[in-house]
């Protein structure tokens, strides 16, 4: 075999390997766009189909963090753990619940950035399958998360905002997603990711700490079972959302939290109450 | 007979890759490594400076837990063969813990064997094994840090700890038994990380307790290792070991006193983290006229950002 031959041989096998491997890197069994000749894809599932993790159910807050900021109304002034600044300072140290009661603005406390801290059950349903609404018990606000190309409707700020949501799958995360913002297939493991804006401005916490109409609020909505608990808490399942304030009027940074949730078997627990600007 | 060769070579070489194409799997993982820094953004005052002495809001625990944690004296850790002992793992991702993160690599199959997670008070590194091996014998040696293996359910990374040495829960003296057992669920997202930790202890636990963590990505922190040296920070007699006898630590209702939180919810319990709960609360709880103490959240009141320094010059 001479020189020649063998180079060009190993040069062959490296370039077909090489393919392979590459191929391989890249997500294995998906036919490439455009092909021709290839079938016409399907139509993607809905949002509703296409849910990588199920969170549909009755869901309560097991309030084991900031139990003395949330369970109660702290007092005026304590501003504790939350990257406030000045500007956020001054307008917390003029809270007064009266005046909220009086203007009708009982809910400030209940905004998209602030909800899922209240001790509160929520209820998750779908209204359609494009848009996941929840409910919740405390201050009987509701949410809705609106899948895929969804344009918010002209009109003012709501405490609850405008919500644009996507399953993230691992592949979905790797930049492999649908325009209808669902995974290419059914996955198995996944979280929801929600991005609302358009608030109006309210509190982050009951004592009048601010966020203001510029907030933008990310969520990451992360399912687990639980097959290490015993006895009866074996396959409990939770639900922690991780939660980032971004606001530019009135934080230094943003501010980065989790909330628990533990599967209910039903609503036998629920209990609405409206909102309230001292409690 | 050349042409023979190369072509076998050729052949032999596509069937490797037709291979590689079908069967490499697309790993439901994600890469934990890094620099992580721990936000505080909640539960502030209790991770940072440290608890009040009797608070014990929002921890489902039982009335021996409660007896052990009232005797319980601050100086206790002042005790110099206490001093350098790391937090206890159901507690020490709650404390202070700016994190570095690294895979230690199966330089056969490329494969992590283990996640390694350093950083924590007493810089015990927090090992997950993931190489699929058992956890010991019950019998078999108990430390800080627990003995943990891991498993990867798509890009969560869930973990079981055993073996932890009996310990605190709470910086203030809530006890944790050697039966004591740790689920983790550590997620990322873009450059937050989240560790979701639930402490199940039949001892002094009356159901699970979970609690979830965050830290942010940041590649300039360099968490370096810093060896604790014991040194006589308060006087005792040869063999005093600080306690409370029942009934006479001076500090139990202090969180009534500085918050008004009812006694009875001070105490802790289940009951206590549920948003029935409130109705409780609702008749007996007024809010204290003006804060007093660590008011001022990560923000000095000069209006600088010196967090820790602010809030501690804060005090009343």
């Amino acid at each position: 075999m001479s020189d020649a031959v063998s180079r060009r041989g190993l040069l062959t096998v490296s370039a077909v390997l090489w393919i392979g491997l590459t191929g391989s890197m890249y997500g294995q069994g998906q036919s490439a766009p455009g092909q021709a000749g290839a079938a016409p894809a399907p139509p993607p599932p809905t949002p509703e189909k296409a849910a990588p993790i199920d969170i549909t159910g009755y869901w309560v807050s097991v309030v084991t963090e900031d139990w003395r900021w949330r369970m109660v109304t702290p007092a005026k002034g304590d501003y504790a753990s939350i990257p406030i600044n000045v500007a956020a300072k001054k307008f917390a140290d003029a809270w007064d619940p009266a005046k909220d009661e009086a203007a009708g603005e009982q809910c400030r406390s209940y905004g998209a950035p602030a909800i899922m801290r209240v001790p509160e059950r929520i209820h998750i349903t779908w209204q359609d399958e494009h848009t996941l609404k929840v409910e919740t018990d405390a201050g009987k606000q509701i949410r809705l998360f609106h899948f895929g190309d969804w344009k918010a409707p002209a009109g003012p700020a709501t405490w609850q905002g405008d919500s644009v949501a996507q399953w993230e799958s691992p592949r979905t995360r790797r930049g492999d997603t649908t325009s209808a913002g669902v995974p290419p297939a059914k996955a198995v493991f996944g979280d929801l990711k929600v991005v609302t804006t358009h608030l109006r401005p309210g509190y982050l916490r009951k004592n009048g700490v601010p966020y203001s109409d510029k907030t933008t609020l990310t969520e990451y909505w992360d399912l687990s079972t639980e097959h290490y608990l015993t006895g009866s808490h074996e396959n409990e399942q939770w639900l922690v959302i991780t939660t980032v304030v971004n606001d530019p009027t009135y934080l230094m940074e943003d501010w980065i939290t989790s909330l628990n949730f533990k599967k209910e078997p039903d609503g036998s627990k629920w209990d609405p109450q409206p909102c309230s600007a001292r409690w | 007979m050349r042409n023979q060769i190369s072509r076998v070579l050729v052949a032999g070489a596509m069937l490797v890759s037709i291979g590689l194409w079908s069967s490499a799997p697309l790993r439901a993982e994600i890469d934990l490594s890094g620099e992580w820094v721990d936000k505080y953004h909640e539960d502030w005052p209790e991770r940072e400076p440290g608890p009040d002495i009797d608070d014990y809001t929002a921890l489902p625990i039982n009335a021996a837990a409660r007896i052990k944690a009232d005797s319980w004296e601050a100086s206790v850790q002042t005790l110099p063969e206490r001093q350098c002992i790391a937090h206890p793992f159901p507690y020490s991702l709650r404390g202070p813990a700016n994190m570095k993160i690294w895979a230690e690599i199966d330089p056969v199959s490329g494969r992590p064997l283990a996640w390694k997670m350093y950083g924590t008070f007493g810089r015990a590194t927090h090992t997950v094994w993931m190489d699929g091996r058992p956890h010991p014998s019950k019998y078999a040696l108990h430390t800080f840090e627990g003995f943990t293996t891991g498993v990867w359910e798509g890009d969560m990374l869930t973990t079981y700890t055993t073996h932890i040495k009996m310990g605190y829960l709470r910086r203030n003296g809530v006890p944790t038994s050697d039966q004591t057992t740790v689920t983790e669920h550590w997620v990322r997202h873009g450059d937050v990380l989240t560790a979701i930790v639930i402490v199940e202890d039949p001892v002094y636990l009356t159901e699970p307790y979970i609690r979830s963590s965050n830290w942010v990505m940041e590649p300039h922190q360099m968490i370096l290792s810093s060896p604790c040296e014991p040194i006589s920070e308060v006087s005792h007699k040869p063999g005093v070991v600080p306690h409370y006898l029942p009934g006479t630590n001076p500090f139990v209702n202090e969180l009534t006193k500085l918050y008004n939180i009812p006694v009875e919810a001070a105490r802790g319990g289940a009951e206590t983290m549920y948003p029935e709960y409130r109705k409780k609360l609702k008749d007996k709880y007024v809010a204290p006229a003006k804060c007093e103490r660590y008011c001022c959240g990560w923000e000095g009141l000069d209006g600088t950002r010196a967090a820790t320094l602010g809030c501690i010059t804060n005090f009343p």
